[in-house]
């Protein structure tokens, strides 16, 4: 009797238990009630007036920022989250064209390696003080002197002069195409008054820029708030105050998004994204990111005299991997096959046809290349690195297997891969990928394609360096995109890489957020978004 | 007595050492931080002056040596992730983990004491049946997963409480049952197994045939020979809640010391890493001793060195 109490009471609970466990993933399809009720009470009280900023807006990300002094911050999501209380000299707009922001024009002299730069002059600081010549001064000195993160990408410029309170001249040491582009990326400028009171300490803690929002409070691994900067030169913006959550575990940011207790969830993969369809107050966004995914060659070490030298075969190898099966199987038709090393929205993207899929064809060039039959060759990519990225190297293995190359493939602990990486100690083939925040492919392809000068490249060819020297000095961006084009269609015909795929980000958006417009690489400007109450 | 506690004393201290030795040389077999820390464009040079500038490039034992002199007085050097020192940056997530242990720990006592004592004394019984459960299912669910499931049907679906961060009291529910639930049980097994043995013990049946009310039997005389083997399960499991509740903090993002570990690793924070293994090791052994100091109060057996 007693025994079959406790049966029943074990039975009864093992059922409740696959009864949660089967209703949970359901949920999301299922009406949920909080979804209807109102999300978080908007701090609409103090600015009543129809006018002004209101509505908060909450914002998951999913690391947290280890600073909010934009050249110190270690990754997109910290530096995306710093900007929006800062401006630089210029700005990308939504086409990634570089236009005026803290500068309202500039010219660039003949040889290219001198910029004059004129100021807004109505621009002031957070805490009052006004924008000029030598606050622009003052914040090279500080980024390039200090031992930042990105200091690299201040001390890109020789000199920066005060002119008069409203011009500066700053010089490089050569033509650097690429100049702009950084400045927009990461030369926040900050209040020299302030920084020499409060210290470089006092900054981090509270730092005051010319953006749309102010700072208000950061409590560390919990949310950094922000507030409308009434005084913002382009306006005041529409959102009285931003909250940014750090929230590392997607599922997490999924569920909050579901609750509405935050109104943007960014980093969700395909499956997430799936879960929330079909939500009324919830729309999903996609957007390629500027990365590109690919398996390298190798000829500066281990790959020295083994077959890939011969370009015949790696085009047999590109044509031998069927990526959009590889992106319908793995990443649910979400990714899209990269042509090459420039991802789709950089400068010059030529808009060619990937490889496509051709065993046949790989097969002819394998025998003409004198491998009839095949031959055997390492590989080696990340773990736990990268979405799905070990199925997809365990599937490009498999095609290679298919035209007669036997890939011994290793899977290995990201840090240590990244270790071999970079002492070019890697197999032949190694799959890995590369991000651009700058608007263009140069420094993927300086990166990844400067020899034994760049840490993480495996190749070299003179042809592409030569090409990329003078990528690296032409200025004008029309001649640029040329010098582009004219690379890319060299590496389809001679290609250092397997090209495999530009993955595709998946962003969570409550309804009630009006505006928002993130653009390829992350980045995006909370000025112009607005909540409905 | 002094002597029982100063031995304790000594072998912690000699753990801590250990301690210390093991995450210096084991964050180490990770691998470089520089290849993580540096631009990826950035040139050997620039890699290699980093490595300088930070003296990776020292050997292995000067390091090491630099290390444990300096962690000695407190100074764990500088996050290389956050720029600043360490250890402030591990207590200013103290509170957080503290709060969500102390949760957890309570939630654990509260439902689990009572449930082991009721099935104890009536084994078999539908509230015995309930204690099993819990301590079947206690010692048997993956909290991580329980986490998950929890923030579903409880946040998302009747949204009764929120599914992340730190915020109000309702906070610290769902990630404070996920993280006790495992202690409960254990707490719930152990509660009532001592209670089935000390119950047929012959002073107990004295105590009945002297016609004590049950109640006073229960608290005098039942509960306190049950708290001996509770007491240095909540020491040590709290310890362990202390420093290991980074796949909660992680789920619910709670702002604590779990959490912050969980990204040190990430971004091979040595000296980050570092701090929080100690400065939870330190924590765990303290507890420990705490522990035994608890022993001696309750059981004078322990007290005056007696063994059976």
């Amino acid at each position: 009797m007693k025994r079959t109490t406790l049966l029943l009471s074990l039975l009864l609970a093992a059922s409740l238990l696959v009864l949660v466990a089967c209703a949970a993933p359901a949920a999301p399809a299922a009406p949920a009630a909080p979804a209807e009720a109102p999300t978080e009470a908007p701090a609409a009280t103090e600015a009543p007036a129809p006018a002004g900023p209101s509505g908060t807006l909450v914002r998951a990300i999913s690391t947290f920022p280890n600073s909010l002094d934009v050249p110190q911050t270690a990754e997109r999501q910290a530096s995306t989250t710093a900007w929006q209380m800062f401006d630089s000299l210029v700005w990308f707009d939504d086409d990634g064209t570089i236009v005026p922001s803290l500068a309202e024009s500039w010219e660039v002299s003949e040889d290219g390696t001198e910029y004059i730069f004129h100021l807004r002059k109505d621009v002031k600081f957070h805490n009052g003080e006004p924008f000029n010549a030598d606050s622009v001064v003052f914040s090279w000195q500080r980024a390039a002197q200090g031992n930042f993160e990105y200091s690299t990408h201040w001390q890109r410029a020789d000199s920066v002069e005060k002119i008069d309170d409203y011009t500066v001249r700053i010089t490089t040491p050569e033509p650097d195409a690429l100049f702009l582009s950084i400045m927009a990326d990461n030369w926040a400028m900050i209040p020299p008054g302030y920084f020499n009171e409060v210290g470089q300490e006092g900054f981090e803690a509270h730092p005051v820029g010319t953006g749309a929002f102010k700072f208000v409070e950061w409590v560390k691994g919990d949310h950094i708030t922000m507030e409308a900067n009434p005084d913002y030169w382009r306006g005041a913006p529409k959102l009285e105050k931003v909250i940014f959550r750090p929230i590392p575990e997607s599922a997490t940011r999924v569920a909050a998004v579901q609750t509405g207790e935050v109104d943007i969830a960014t980093r969700l993969s395909a499956e997430e994204a799936a879960t929330l369809e079909g939500l009324e107050h919830v729309q999903v966004i996609s957007y390629p990111l500027t990365r590109i995914f690919y398996v390298a060659f190798n000829n500066l070490t281990t790959g020295v005299g083994q077959p890939t030298e011969d370009k015949r075969v790696r085009i047999a190898m590109n044509l031998a991997v069927d990526m959009d099966a590889i992106i319908d199987a793995i990443f649910d038709g979400h990714a899209k096959a990269a042509n090459g090393m420039v991802a789709s929205g950089e400068l010059g993207y030529d808009g060619a046809p990937p490889f496509g899929y051709d065993p046949e064809r790989a097969k002819e060039l394998l025998a003409e290349a004198g491998y009839p039959d095949g031959f055997d060759m390492g590989m080696a990519c990340p773990a736990g690195a990268y979405t799905h990225f070990e199925e997809v190297c365990e599937a490009i293995a498999g095609y290679l297997g298919d035209v007669g190359i036997n890939i011994d493939l290793q899977i290995m602990e990201s840090g240590q891969y990244w270790d071999l990486e970079a002492q070019k100690q890697l197999p032949p083939l190694f799959g890995d990928s590369w991000s651009s925040a700058v608007g263009e492919a140069y420094p993927r392809l300086i990166g990844s394609l400067g020899g034994m000068d760049f840490t993480y490249s495996a190749w070299y060819d003179e042809n592409i360096a030569a090409m990329l020297e003078k990528i690296k000095v032409t200025v004008d961006q029309q001649k640029r995109a040329e010098l582009y084009r004219e690379l890319q269609a060299y590496m389809r015909e001679d290609p250092p890489f397997i090209y495999l795929y530009e993955p595709v980000t998946f962003e969570a958006v409550n309804t009630r957020v009006k505006g928002y417009r993130p653009r390829s690489a992350e980045t995006y400007f909370l000025f112009n978004v607005s909540v409905e109450e | 007595m002094h002597r029982y506690f100063l031995s304790r004393v000594l072998q912690s201290v000699l753990l801590l050492l250990g301690v210390v030795v093991l995450v210096f040389f084991m964050v180490r077999i990770t691998g470089d931080p520089a290849s993580l820390m540096m631009p990826r464009n950035a040139t050997p040079e620039q890699i290699e002056a980093f490595r300088e500038a930070m003296g990776f490039n020292r050997p292995l034992i000067v390091q090491f040596w630099d290390f444990f002199t300096h962690a000695l007085v407190g100074d764990f050097g500088n996050s290389l992730h956050f720029k600043s020192p360490a250890l402030p940056l591990v207590i200013e997530r103290l509170p957080a983990t503290l709060e969500l242990a102390t949760a957890a720990m309570l939630m654990a006592i509260l439902i689990g004491v009572p449930l082991g004592l009721l099935g104890g004394f009536s084994p078999g019984s539908v509230l015995d049946s309930l204690a099993r459960l819990v301590g079947l299912l206690g010692q048997s669910i993956p909290n991580f997963w329980l986490a998950l499931i929890m923030i579903l049907v409880f946040a998302v679906r009747l949204g009764w409480f929120p599914s992340f961060g730190r915020d109000e009291w309702k906070s610290v529910v769902l990630p404070a049952f996920a993280l006790g639930l495992a202690t409960m049980g254990q707490i719930v097994r152990l509660t009532r197994s001592s209670t089935l043995e000390i119950r047929s013990e012959d002073f107990i049946r004295t105590a009945h045939s002297k016609g004590l009310l049950p109640r006073t039997i229960y608290t005098k005389h039942v509960l306190r020979n049950v708290a001996i083997p509770l007491v240095s399960i909540i020491g040590v499991q709290f310890g362990y809640m202390l420093g290991g509740s980074i796949y909660i903090e992680f789920i619910f993002a709670w702002p604590g010391i779990g959490q912050l570990l969980e990204q040190a690793i990430g971004w091979r924070d040595f000296p980050m890493v570092q701090a929080i293994a100690v400065f939870t090791s330190v924590a765990v052994l303290a507890l420990n001793l705490l522990t035994d100091a608890a022993y001696m109060i309750i059981d004078p057996r322990i007290r005056y060195g007696i063994r059976e």
